[in-house]
């Protein structure tokens, strides 16, 4: 680089410089100026050279290039100075600095003078300086606060080192800054370790927290109760580098506060909370109503809480419902909403009464599958088996620990209180605090204990309620499928309500019966029915029974009808039951037959002896007297002994007709039976020279009653005898048909007219000169009451066939 | 042969007592429970009649007595009215229904004698 060129490069940055450059000799007169000069002096530049440098800057008095330089002329040194002055109304600084120009000889024989404007530096300066010293003062203030405060104010790093600790801090918690200093906050109980990692992720995060209530362990161990208030500290960066903790020691004012609000809100609270809840009747309601109250701020303010319920089938107690979070950052994210929304107790009641029921939480159905037999020998049944409250304040340490609360809900420490409901136990509710940590006290349980009072009533009213609900489905499922008509109806005769009975039986769907007037649907009439018991039954204000027989319906009907009555005690109408008996009457007048011919059977033993012994001495002295008589007076005899007889006969046949039979029944060989009766009949067989078939089939075991079969079975071979007459043909066969010994009993006689058909097994009815008509009638009375049957087949002139049916189940029965 | 007939009605009594003397029986009577007890142990009787409605006793709980007394001694149910249900009269040997045609009677009691 050539001279020339380093003189211009040395003419641009003096003229561009922002600092005023002013040259003197020693007379203090102008060589040269640059233009920055211009900005002090308001003159051009060129006017100054050759001035006098004093003269230029005289009106400028606070600034003085001369008395720079002057001192650079004797010292021979840089000398700089900084001239303060005001300059059109504002104070401004300037930096002068005097730079000496030697010529070869080493004599000074000029002055370079640069003038700074350094005011805003100035003024920057100035302030920090304020501000450095007030920050100071404040300091020292701060500092003092602090030191001096009663509460305890400790900083610490995002570890949680311990970085500053005061006087209200080794106060309160005993250990000296020196002690603490560089460790681990050393005043957390180990129980809420976790709960304090989690405020300081939320402080990492920026947040403040505010006013928590927790616990604090002193250097001699005691836990006791602070409000604590965290915020973070920030590096000049705004970097989060740690956080300060002021903790207010809050036992005292805690205990004065409990007595206060204990005292005072309890029974308010309880008032609220009970009555809240024994307005609501619906189990489940009541029961998230109960725990929700045992979990809220406002409430007993627990973490979680489970509501056992006994189950006496099973004797177990039987989680009914669970309330709580299930991990620490959901209980923190509620707790934080729920202060948001600044709901209340009774706002959450008020919306768990009338809203819809929320899904179970997971906690609900973590805790719903257990189930802990009360044969077992643990806190919670022991709670229940001797009625008192337990407040386990470590797991570890109680050896009756219920095991399944500590493994599946994590717990550490908890508090029972049974339910006691009229002295009885029907449950109990359980309590922790898992994630405030925060300890179960005497003054909890006391309310927990009162609170159960109050809940186990309601429970037993709501469990109550519930079966009275389900008794009300299973009566209106009664009220449909019962057999009976049933149906209610105003005193107006207004067929109010019915049932499916009602509208089978009168073949209409029940829109057409409901509303209409009971005569007109179930009578088909225009006004009241006389023989209905409604009427009767709304005028007396009694329940009424009547049986009736109601042409309409076509039947025999038992009416139940009762008087129905409003909460007032009105009389609004009648619940009527009808029983259709129609069928039921039928069997009941045939009993009553029954127990009439039983009755006359018994009678009929005393009646025989007081016809039959006079007839049988009447007979006897006749057949006498006809031995020792003669002529006519023996032949009087004769007829009178005659006539006895034919009345002996009259008498057993009817005697044998009334009495009452009883039936003994055995294992008979059904070829035996018939032989038997053949027997019977053999003689007379014989005697008319009637040609007898025998065909019998392979014997079979009957259960039956030989005599009265036999009896049966001789009065048809009797009747087919007279029938057949001489020379006739009787054939008799046994075989098997459809699970029956069939006897087949047929002649060659007269037959009987189609048109006496239907009237043979009638009492009494015969077309025979002798016999009583009671022999089929008898024979037929047999076999139904052996369960069978009989067949007849007829042509006049030709003969009858008899087929009787004896059923063979009843010998595979008797086996 | 000595037959006890036990019986109420006087009638009978004798009815009975004329017809089987004349078949050439000792015969024996009875009115009661009391007196027919009497007469089994002091006449020892060959066949016993027996009506069932008796004043005093029924005639099953005198059959029962007597067969107690001696098993095998024949006895026959005589009735008015027909037991032949009641399986109590099945320990008696025979069981007749009262008739003025006293052959079955008479047929019975020489059956049951003739089988001795």
């Amino acid at each position: 680089m050539d001279i020339a060129h380093l003189q211009k490069l040395n003419e641009i940055i003096f003229e561009n410089i922002l600092d005023g450059i002013i040259m003197v000799d020693r007379n203090y007169r102008i060589l040269t100026a640059n233009r920055s000069i211009e900005r002090w002096t308001e003159k051009p530049a060129s006017d100054l050279i050759d001035k006098d440098c004093r003269d230029i800057f005289q009106n400028i008095p606070w600034i003085c290039p001369d008395c720079v330089a002057e001192v650079t002329f004797q010292t021979g040194k840089v000398h700089t100075v900084m001239q303060i002055g005001d300059h059109k109304g504002s104070t401004y600084y300037a930096e002068l600095s005097a730079y000496p120009i030697m010529d070869k000889s080493g004599e000074i024989t000029e002055c370079v003078v640069f003038i700074k404007d350094v005011t805003e530096r100035m003024l920057y300066q100035e302030k920090i300086l304020g501000s450095y010293s007030k920050v100071i003062q404040k300091n020292e203030y701060l500092e003092g606060i602090i030191e001096n405060s009663a509460d305890a104010i400790v900083t610490a790093d995002l570890n949680g080192t311990v970085t500053s600790w005061n006087k209200g801090a080794e106060l309160i918690y005993g250990f000296t800054e020196h002690e603490v200093i560089e460790k681990y906050l050393p005043f957390i109980p180990d129980s809420i370790m976790d709960v304090e990692r989690e405020y300081i992720e939320r402080i990492k995060k920026g947040e403040t927290i505010k006013h928590v209530e927790t616990m604090r362990k002193a250097k001699d161990g005691t836990v006791f109760e602070v409000s604590i208030t965290m915020s973070p500290v920030k590096a000049a960066s705004g970097e989060i580098i740690g956080f300060s903790c002021i903790s207010r020691d809050i036992s005292n004012r805690k205990i004065i506060e409990r007595e206060l609000i204990n005292r005072n809100q309890e029974l308010s609270r309880l008032f609220f909370i009970s009555s809240a809840m024994r307005g609501t009747l619906e189990l489940e309601r009541l029961l998230r109503m109960v725990l929700t109250a045992v979990t809220m701020g406002d409430g007993l303010g627990f973490n979680r809480a489970i509501l056992f319920l006994v189950d006496e089938d099973k004797n177990v107690l039987k989680v009914a419902m669970g309330v709580g979070h299930t991990s620490h950052e959901e209980a923190f994210q509620i707790w934080g909403r729920l202060s948001l929304e600044k709901k209340t107790l009774s706002d959450i009641m008020y919306e768990i009464e009338t809203g819809s029921l929320k899904k179970d939480s997971l906690f609900d159905k973590l805790s719903r599958g257990i189930e802990i037999p009360l044969s077992e020998e643990t806190i919670l049944t022991m709670a229940v088996k001797e009625k008192k409250p337990f407040n386990i304040q470590n797991v570890i340490e109680e050896p009756l620990s219920d095991v399944v609360l500590v493994q599946q809900l994590g717990t550490y420490a908890y508090a029972v209180s049974p339910l006691i409901s009229r002295d009885k136990v029907i449950g109990a509710i359980w309590v922790d605090n898992l994630f405030n940590r925060r300890p179960i006290f005497d003054e909890d349980m006391r309310f927990l204990s009162a609170f159960s009072n109050h809940v186990a009533t309601a429970i037993e009213s709501a469990r109550l309620f519930e079966r009275i609900t389900l008794a009300e489905q299973e009566l209106e499922n009664i009220f449909e499928s019962i057999s009976d008509m049933v149906y209610f109806i105003s005193e107006d005769y207004v067929v109010k309500s019915i049932n499916k009975a009602v509208s089978d039986r009168l073949g209409k769907p029940s829109e057409e019966i409901i509303g209409k007037k009971c005569y007109e649907v179930f009578h088909g009439l225009k006004e009241p029915w006389a023989n209905c018991p409604h009427y009767k039954t709304v005028d007396e204000k009694k329940a009424f029974v009547k049986e009736v027989e109601d042409p309409y319906l076509g039947g025999t009907f038992i009416i139940s009808s009762s008087p129905i009555f409003d909460t007032t005690g009105k009389s609004i109408g009648t619940v009527n039951v009808v029983s259709d008996i129609t069928e039921l009457k039928n069997l009941r007048e045939r009993l009553i037959m029954t127990e009439r011919l039983a009755a006359l059977g018994e009678v009929a033993a005393r009646v025989a002896h007081e016809i039959r012994n006079p007839l049988v001495s009447l007979g006897g002295f006749a057949k006498r007297l006809e031995k020792k008589l003669d002529g006519n007076l023996k032949e009087y005899a004769d007829i009178i002994a005659k006539e006895v007889e034919r009345l002996e006969g009259i008498l057993s046949e009817i005697l044998g007709f009334v009495k009452e039979t009883r039936i003994i029944k055995e294992i008979v060989n059904s070829n035996k039976l018939v032989d038997d009766v053949l027997f019977l009949i053999k003689s007379e067989i014989d005697e008319k020279g009637i040609l007898l078939d025998k065909e019998l089939g392979e014997p079979v075991d009957l259960y039956v009653d030989p005599n009265r079969m036999k009896e049966a079975l001789l009065n048809i071979l009797t009747n087919a005898v007279q029938a057949v007459g001489s020379n006739g043909t009787i054939s008799i066969k046994t075989f098997v048909k459809n699970n029956a010994f069939v006897v087949e009993i047929k002649d060659s006689g007269v037959g009987i007219a189609e048109e006496d058909l239907p009237f043979i097994f009638d009492p009494f009815f015969t077309t025979k000169k002798i016999g009583t008509g009671l022999g089929l009638t008898i024979t037929h009375r047999i076999t139904e009451e052996h369960k069978g049957s009989i067949e007849v087949e007829s042509e006049p002139n030709k003969g009858s066939t008899f087929r009787v049916f004896i059923p063979l189940n009843k010998v595979a029965d008797k086996k | 042969m000595k037959i006890l007939v036990v019986d109420d009605d006087m009638h009978i009594q004798r009815l009975y007592k004329e017809e089987l003397e004349e078949e050439g029986y000792e015969v024996v009577i009875a009115s009661n429970g009391k007196e027919a007890i009497e007469l089994f142990d002091s006449e020892t009787p060959d066949i016993v009649t027996l009506d069932i409605l008796l004043p005093d006793v029924d005639g099953i709980r005198l059959l029962r007595q007597m067969k107690e007394k001696n098993p095998k001694l024949p006895i026959i149910m005589s009735t008015a009215y027909d037991y032949r249900d009641d399986f109590a009269v099945w320990a008696s040997e025979a069981y007749i229904v009262k008739s003025s045609d006293l052959d079955e009677l008479k047929s019975t009691i020489k059956k049951l004698l003739g089988k001795q």
